[in-house]
């Protein structure tokens, strides 16, 4: 079996940021934010954070806010809940949260919640399981959950999980690997994982393995690197990811390095991507794989982060 | 390739766009292929010969005939930009405009003049913009803003021909549909019925299913109709996606469709007091859908997204249907459809599971992957049926690591849920 490249892969982070001569790249502009999100928490799991001027990228993520307290995804963009998560989940790898007017973020947040406990990703209103695992975890790190209504915010996310024991982005759509994520995640946050039938979410996302030992998200769909995040930390917080076989997973995500350039692809021999190189690298960190930092599967951060900002004053 | 100025590229596409409102359909293409779409049919436009009189036409970066546009690859990223450029400066000018005007005590008219004119400008730019960049939220949400002050419905159903037109070539671009839904919304809340609208949105989905196998936020969109659809519709629908979803056995997304269709029945059932034969026909629509399902599996070998439709309508037929039948006698039920009792029900899915382990000479994998989702199905119903016998789970996983002995693991983990072995 092959190494996991580091050198490679933090090489491969710190130049694609910089790329700006291609279509595909620059196309990718409007949600910057996330890409810094993935691509510098790689970088923390892998012990690799100081290649990056932290100062720099901090005074460019407070350009991204707006007056309503909310970040868009670059300097210039509408502000949405997707990147108002990316901006303090970076802000907290660097240990910088106090740079943001804490209840003006909060504030943003709670506003987005509907009467039926669910969320809107932005003022017009588009509803989402995940914009409610957004709002539940960014309020979490935030330690402000009280703005909102936690009670009803987890009957919304209860009312969206099917007969297969999966969750979907509303009530009645289909299961879907990204989207128990967020549910399973958001429970697990608000300490109401009692609401998930775990034997059966479980069955459901452990018949995600194929026989290459690589993850899908959804029956009938092939494997891809970023269900290794997406299910195995679901399986992690339901303390069921004994039923999967890891070592043949390890592999899966390994074959799809690019060892000469570094990235990880979504399956072996296709392009890289930052978005499938972080969940590749977090996706081995949940799989105890040796030098990386362990990952929280909730909050998606570094434990040490995630310890740093709750264990704080 | 020869350098052109990228404004005029863009003021070359906002032309075509203006010239032709009916576009339906955009593709990037590759310069060469340009030839070959222009020698299929010398006589008809390519854009140079548009009566435009002006020279920015002439680039051949663009193709537009039967109201589809080609969109060159040379030139996206300089296109790109010059509409990202335009666009952000438009909508920066729009903004200001609202908040300085907005300010003063009187409104002038020469300011409304310079707001249409600013107005135009975003929409003009953005919806270039989002032909390249399908995902850009903040030009999707410059025309909601605009579109929801001007409250014409003739500009609702604008956005929807945009976003179908940018569903033809991203047709999983997420702010695209979200658009879509934003803007139906609004049409039926102010202007006609959302029912009327329903099966034109069916359509699109299933056209755009055609193309896009497994296409999450499509069959989402549809799913998202069902709760705005009548009865009557709903069994229409049902009828309606049957004959595609045979066709695409592998598409659990469509499957998972038809189950929302039936669970909505399901729900409305118990309702409808004033109905009693509803009761009857949904039985008998269900009985259909599980026997549908046996003749896909048996003509379709394994499949995994037919064992997990399967799945549902057992484990609903034996909550609903099996005991329906035995709590309600006032109702008017056919004495014959009520040999359709648990045991029956029971031992007809243990046949199936029979019949599916049988695994001939050729076609090995096929088979093989066939009697592991048998297997996988009745332990599934021996977990989720607490009248389904515990039977032989022991031999289940064996025959599954023989089967598949990659998944030992999982094999392991599911048999530990079936009761005693
Ligand atoms: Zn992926």
């Amino acid at each position: 079996m092959g190494e996991l490249v580091v050198e490679k892969h933090t090489k491969y982070i710190v130049t694609v940021e910089k790329s700006k001569d291609s279509f595909e790249s620059v196309v990718m502009e409007h949600l910057r934010l996330n890409g810094a999100y993935w691509g510098l928490t790689t970088l923390d799991i892998m012990g690799k954070l100081d290649v990056v001027d932290q100062d720099e990228v901090v005074s460019w993520i407070m350009q991204c806010q707006h007056e309503s307290g909310g970040f868009g995804g670059n300097i210039g963009h509408d502000p949405h809940l997707l990147y108002t998560l990316s901006a303090i989940q970076v802000l907290g790898l660097f240990n910088k949260t106090d740079v943001l007017d804490i209840d003006k973020v909060a504030n943003y947040i709670a506003g987005l919640q509907n009467a039926d406990g669910s969320f809107n990703g932005d003022i017009w209103g588009e509803v989402d399981t995940r914009f409610s695992y957004i709002a539940i975890c960014s309020l979490a790190l935030l330690r402000r959950l009280d703005k909102i209504n936690v009670e009803k915010a987890v009957e919304y996310i209860v009312s969206c999980k099917n007969v297969d024991g999966g969750f979907g982005c509303t009530p009645g759509a289909e299961s879907h690997a990204g989207q128990i994520f967020c549910c399973v995640g958001a429970l697990a946050i608000t300490g109401s994982l009692d609401r998930v039938d775990k034997d059966l979410l479980g069955w459901w996302l452990c018949e995600r393995q194929l026989k290459s030992g690589g993850l899908n998200g959804r029956p009938e769909k092939l494997a891809d690197v970023c269900y290794s995040w997406w299910v195995l930390s679901s399986l992690i917080m339901i303390d069921r990811v004994h039923w999967i076989d890891k070592d043949k997973l390890i592999k899966f995500i390994l074959d799809c390095q690019d060892k000469e350039k570094g990235g990880i692809s979504d399956r072996p021999d296709d392009a890289v991507d930052v978005f499938h190189t972080y969940f590749g690298v977090a996706g081995l960190s949940l799989l105890e794989y040796p030098g990386l930092k362990p990952v929280d599967p909730a909050y998606a951060l570094p434990v040490d982060v995630v310890n740093r900002i709750f264990f704080s004053k | 390739m020869t350098r052109v100025n990228p404004s005029h590229l863009l003021i070359e596409l906002e032309h075509v766009l203006e010239s032709d409102p009916l576009i339906d359909e955009v593709g990037f293409v590759h310069p060469s292929q340009f030839l070959v779409l222009n020698g299929d049919q010398p006589q008809t436009k390519n854009i140079s010969e548009m009566p435009s009189g002006s020279d920015a036409n002439a680039s051949g970066n663009f193709w537009n005939r039967d109201h589809k546009l080609g969109i060159s690859i040379g030139v996206l990223l300089p296109l790109y930009n010059a509409a990202k450029q335009a666009f952000m400066e438009a909508v920066e000018r729009y903004k200001k405009e609202l908040k300085e005007e907005y300010g003063e005590d009187s409104v002038s008219a020469s300011f409304f003049n310079s707001l249409d004119c600013l107005e135009n400008d975003v929409m003009k730019h953005s919806r270039a913009l989002l032909l390249l960049s399908s995902d850009f939220g903040t030009a999707w949400n410059s025309r909601k803003q605009i579109v929801s002050k001007k409250q014409q419905l003739a500009m609702f159903v604008d956005e929807l021909h945009l976003s179908k037109l940018i569903l033809s070539y991203s047709p999983k671009s997420e702010r695209a549909w979200s658009h879509r839904r934003w803007a139906i919304k609004i049409i039926s809340r102010k202007f006609v019925n959302l029912q009327e609208i329903v099966e034109e949105e069916s359509e699109l989905v299933k056209g755009l299913a055609e193309r896009s196998k497994m296409n999450y936020r499509a069959w989402n969109h549809r799913c998202w109709l069902v709760s705005y659809m009548s009865r009557g519709q709903i069994l229409h629908e049902l009828r309606k996606s049957k004959d595609w979803a045979g066709l695409n056995v592998a598409d659990s997304s469509c499957f998972h469709y038809r189950a929302r269709l039936l669970l909505w029945l399901l729900d409305h059932v118990g309702n409808c007091n004033q109905d009693a034969n509803f009761g009857v026909e949904l039985y008998l629509v269900w009985k259909e859908e599980l026997n549908w399902v046996e003749g896909l599996i048996k003509r379709y070998i394994g499949r995994e997204a037919l064992w997990l439709h399967r799945r549902f309508l057992s484990v609903c037929w034996i909550n609903h249907f099996a005991t329906l039948s035995l709590n309600a006698p006032g109702q008017d039920i056919d004495k014959s459809l009520l040999t359709h009792d648990t045991d029956i029900f029971i031992s007809n899915e243990l046949q199936l599971f029979q019949s599916c382990t049988v695994i001939p000479d050729n076609n090995f994998e096929d088979y093989k992957a066939q009697a592991t989702y048998a297997a996988t199905y009745i332990m599934w119903l021996m977990k989720q049926v607490p009248e389904f016998p515990k039977v032989e789970a022991s031999k289940l996983n064996i025959l599954l690591k023989e089967l598949c002995p990659e998944k030992s693991t999982i094999w392991d983990g599911l048999i530990s849920l079936c009761g005693n072995i």
